[in-house]
């Protein structure tokens, strides 16, 4: 079987790991601990696996690890730490849009990708922002409130 | 599986053969090769080759490199200005996630009868451009997709380009994917039209149809209906129904094949009438 080296950075963590050709970026981050990143579907529906690759949200279950050689990969830990959440992580918290949390790193992903891009969203923007990842729990409102929630926090820099 | 990264089109050019496939964007081939739906002896990674990505005006066409992703049609001007039914079908594709990787040509490459890009592409006399170690050539997407899932591209092609005839603001034209939900669904049916107007006078039409037959296609005889004629109520009922005629649909999971008949004459028929401003009729 073929194993290739590859190197990239994780949260700001220079990574160097053995890949099989067909080894997924998804196995492979969570083969080297970032267990963080959640592994479901495999197949791109249910966006628990997102992270952002060059600043760009995707699938990691869809893509191999070793076309990721020499990037940079940001997981929901590389968005914020605990003593330092980013918005949308302190929202779905405080607007409990958090259940099992099994779907939660990937909404954290999508939704800071939407607002990087789109500070005021309305309610349909963030649906369709989010439109890749399945929550089996919420029912999905909590979730977009708190999106909502956040993306006032960070333009007027108060609580909502 | 043997994994290269291509860092240039010559390098994957060389190593596309004996069981290669290209990825680009990998969100078909992936879970392919994960779930054994297809064995590849070599993965050849285009998805770092930045000189086919781009989107740009060439010669009065519109050029649209291999490598540019759902996402970029949706980030690009000219695409809404003169190719409104392409941007309205990246809008209905997927999911964020999956359309910032997703490759137009992957899409056409992967030759699912329900490849959301095709209709629009097709409406707009897509040529693809092909190459290979042997040499290059175009093709009219109309004679790229032969049967399920099979297309006149040889294994060890790789496609360059999409080059399409842009929109003017005279033309007239419309798009719709019909589907079980607004994101992440496969489509039930996908319709593409875009009318050239003279007047009251139909100069050029062109209808195409996804996920009604085993490739996406150009609905001819409905389009004779339109073009070179005065177009009112009678037009457009026989082109609705010429649509229909030409269907050769399933019964799936999505739909029953009587179903996606039905509704290609529907869709048709309130999409010519959108794209020429008629206001709404009955629809039956
Ligand atoms: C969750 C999910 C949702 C999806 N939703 C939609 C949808 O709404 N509408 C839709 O139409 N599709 C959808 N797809 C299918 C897929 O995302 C698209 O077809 C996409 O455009 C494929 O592009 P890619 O770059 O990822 O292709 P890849 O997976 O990299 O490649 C696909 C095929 O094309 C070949 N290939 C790729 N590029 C080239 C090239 N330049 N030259 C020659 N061969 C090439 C590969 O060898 C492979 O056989 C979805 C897929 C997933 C997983
Ligand atoms: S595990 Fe990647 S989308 Fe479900
Ligand atoms: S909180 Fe359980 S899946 Fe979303």
């Amino acid at each position: 079987m073929d194993t290739y080296e590859i190197k990239f950075r994780v949260n700001g963590n220079d990574e160097t790991l053995g890949v099989r050709g067909d080894e997924t970026l998804l196995r492979a981050l969570r083969r080297i601990g970032y267990v963080e990143v959640k592994l479901s579907c495999e197949g791109g529906d249910c966006g628990a696996c997102a992270i952002l690759l060059d600043g760009v949200a995707v699938n990691a279950c869809l893509m191999f690890a070793a076309q990721a050689d020499g990037s940079e990969v940001t997981t929901v830990r590389g968005i914020g730490t605990e003593d330092d959440l980013h918005p949308v992580q302190e929202q779905l918290i405080e607007k409990g849009g958090v259940q099992c949390g099994f779907c939660t790193p990937g909404i954290v992903v999508s939704a800071k990708a939407l607002l990087d891009e789109n500070a005021a969203p309305t309610r349909e923007d963030i649906q369709r922002g989010l439109a890749g990842n399945l929550c089996r729990c919420t029912g999905y409102k909590k979730i977009f409130e708190s999106v909502s929630a956040a993306a006032r926090q960070m333009t007027e820099g108060g609580d909502s | 599986m043997e994994f290269l990264r291509a860092g240039s089109v010559d390098e994957a050019l060389a190593a596309a053969r004996d069981g290669a496939a290209f990825v680009a964007g990998g969100t078909n081939l992936v879970p392919d090769v994960l779930f054994g739906r297809k064995k590849i002896a070599r993965a050849v990674d285009i998805s770092r080759l930045d000189e086919l990505r781009y989107i740009e005006e060439a010669d009065g066409k519109i050029r649209i490199g291999a490598l540019a992703t759902v996402t970029d049609l949706l980030d690009s001007e000219l695409i809404r200005d003169a190719a409104s039914p392409l941007y309205e079908s990246a809008l209905e594709f997927a999911g964020p996630l999956v359309r910032n990787r997703a490759s137009v040509a992957g899409n056409l490459m992967d030759a699912s009868p329900a490849a959301d890009l095709a209709p629009p592409l097709l409406a707009q006399d897509a040529v693809v451009e092909l190459a290979s170690a042997e040499g290059e050539r175009a093709l009219p997407l109309s004679e790229f997709f032969l049967d399920y899932r099979k297309t006149a591209a040889r294994p060890e092609e790789l496609m360059t380009a999409i080059v399409i005839e842009p929109l003017g603001a005279e033309d007239r034209c419309a798009y719709y994917k019909l589907q079980l939900r607004r994101a992440m669904a496969i489509a039930v049916l996908g319709v593409a039209v875009a009318l050239r107007m003279n007047g009251s006078v139909c100069a050029d039409a062109a209808i195409s149809l996804g996920a009604v037959a085993a490739v996406p296609y150009r609905a001819h005889a409905a389009e004779g209906h339109l073009r070179g004629r005065e177009i009112a109520e009678a037009e457009i009922e026989a082109a609705a129904a010429a649509a229909a005629e030409s269907a050769r649909p399933i019964d799936d999971v999505r739909a029953s094949a009587a179903y996606r008949k039905k509704m290609c004459g529907v869709l048709v028929r309130r999409l010519l009438r959108k794209a020429l401003g008629m206001t709404q009729g009955v629809v039956a």
